[in-house]
């Protein structure tokens, strides 16, 4: 009977792992540089609502690419960093002008496979206090890397 | 707090149980629900109607669900879940998007070198912020009840093994792109020799030229977000529009297929009413469309019924018997939807295809100094 228990047991959880999405638009492994993790500090500018994925420039005045912060001499550096479909988000409510004003963020990501383009995933992007730029729908299959402070077990 | 846990895991074990049990009962009797094949003829509520007579299927629907294609193989033959089983599973979702919801720390480092670990089209890097994605919060109902899978037949709600020959036809053209491309099985550019080396090469989804996913069909799968069609219906034709990638299937009503000389990336598509079912029949594929790997012999045969006054019961079976030896049978329901489709004009901003092409011609130039720095 344990057996049995811990295997339907087991069932449930695969079950919820399976329905986690898989496919997009493309792999973002192809695109992004695992060895390349970026941490960007600025303000947003200019903010592309395109297909298939919305691009959204932030002005970075703290850059950190792989472990190392880069010395702006005081300049900022523009990166621009991938989201998703924006039709989402348009449903939602959202429109370019729902980041008027330049707000602050903080974005962590992977920059792309060219380095000599100063672009990145958005992987988890927040206003600086750590807010969510929008809000959530679903997990993107990553597993938990404690960026955030409420995940149980923190 | 560890006591309140154990009892949490013993709920769902008991859940999950007698699941399994409820559908095996079903499965013995031989319910509706678990016979596969013959296709049922859904009662219809008889409205509204269209000047002619037939139901009336106009409307925007979102196909988001969480019900998978695939039964996972956990579930057996067991088509259906309980509502507690359905409704705590619908919870543990809702319950991880609110989580996901929450503010991170604002003093947070960045992601680690070497990558995330995160898998499928995420592919180790993490992919974007979840406010992205929109896939449904609730498993398919049909006839009252909660679906493990879209297949119903075969009983095991598994796609069919392919073929021998199928098999060897995939080993031999591994790089040659699919209206469907399982981006989580994408090898990578460190594994996949020719797959970066020019766009053709690239998925259609990638290259805008189909949605991923067979979001655009035939048949018209659920995937990650965006998910509306609009039918839109006349006497002699009837438009299903995809949003993603903005693609229109023309079905033309009690026609003749075109001559198998014309393939057409969505197939050719001839309809008729079944009583107040429509019957819609796809031949005529290119061979560049390969639904999970599928030749340009594919056939797909669609029944649209209105349920009720909100809702479509979506029915469809696929054969090729130079992929599958047996065809097979999915059924979900598309609910209307207020929310607006919008255009997805998807080349406007396609900068991923080329950030792509580029990442791997950076690689060439390092593999070929490193090759030139050795002689």
């Amino acid at each position: 009977m344990r057996t049995k228990v811990v295997f339907a047991l087991a069932g449930v959880g695969l079950f919820v792992a399976a329905a986690m999405p898989v496919v997009a638009h493309h792999a973002f492994g192809g695109e992004f540089d695992a060895n390349r993790p970026v941490l960007l500090k600025g303000t947003v500018g200019k903010v592309e609502l395109v297909n298939p994925h919305a691009w959204i420039h932030i002005n970075a005045t703290e850059v950190t690419v792989a472990g190392e912060k880069k010395d702006l001499k005081g300049a900022a550096e523009e990166w621009a960093v991938e989201g998703g479909t924006p039709n989402t988000l348009l449903r939602r409510g959202i429109t370019r002008d729902s980041l008027s004003g330049n707000p602050e963020v903080i974005v962590d990501g992977y920059q792309t496979r060219d380095h000599t383009l100063l672009r990145a995933n958005g992987r988890n992007i927040t206003f600086k206090d750590g807010r969510k730029l929008f809000m959530g729908s679903s997990g993107t299959g990553a597993p938990k890397d404690g960026a955030d402070p409420t995940e149980p077990g923190k | 707090m560890r006591s309140h846990i154990s009892i949490a895991i013993a709920a769902a074990a008991a859940l999950a149980l007698s699941a399994t049990l409820l559908a095996q009962s079903q499965a013995t009797r031989g319910t509706p629900t678990a016979r596969p094949a013959a296709a049922p003829q859904p009662k219809s509520t008889m409205n509204p109607r269209t000047a002619d007579g037939h139901p009336d299927l106009q409307g925007v629907y979102d196909l988001a669900t969480l019900t998978p294609l695939e039964r996972p193989p956990m579930f057996g033959n067991n088509l259906t879940l309980t509502p507690q089983q359905a409704k705590r599973l619908e919870q543990q979702v809702a319950d991880r998007k609110e989580q996901a919801a929450r503010p991170s720390d604002s003093n947070r480092a960045a992601p680690p070198i070497g990558g995330d670990g995160s898998t499928g089209a995420a592919g180790n890097v993490g992919g974007y912020n979840n406010f992205w994605i929109d896939n449904g919060s609730e498993y398919v109902t049909v006839n009252g009840e909660k679906r493990t899978s879209i297949i119903v037949d075969p009983q095991n709600g598994r796609v069919p093994q392919v073929t021998a020959a199928a098999r060897q036809r995939q080993a031999a053209r591994p790089n040659v792109p699919t209206s469907d491309q399982q981006e989580g099985t994408d090898p990578g550019l460190e594994r996949a020799p020719g797959a970066y080396d020019d766009p053709e090469r690239r998925p259609l989804g990638e290259r805008c030229l189909l949605g991923f996913g067979s979001t655009s069909g035939p048949p018209s799968l659920p995937v990650l977000y965006n998910n509306l069609h609009q039918i839109v219906q006349t006497r002699d034709t009837i438009m299903i529009l995809n949003e993603m990638d903005h693609d229109a299937r023309i079905i033309r009503m009690n026609a003749e297929h075109l001559p198998s000389t014309v393939r057409k990336w969505l197939g050719d598509s001839v309809g008729h009413w079944e009583g107040d079912t429509l019957v819609v029949d796809t031949t005529n594929f290119t061979d560049k469309t390969r639904f999970r790997g599928s030749t340009d012999q594919l056939h797909v045969v669609e029944r649209f019924t209105r349920i009720n006054d909100k809702t479509l019961l979506y029915r469809f079976t696929v054969e090729d018997p130079a992929t599958w030896s047996q065809s097979w049978t999915g059924e979900y329901t598309w609910p209307a939807t207020d929310t607006q489709l919008f255009e997805y004009a998807c080349h406007e901003g396609n900068y991923a295809l080329g950030n792509i092409l580029r990442g791997a011609r950076q690689r060439d130039a390092e593999e070929a100094a490193k090759k030139s720095g050795n002689r």
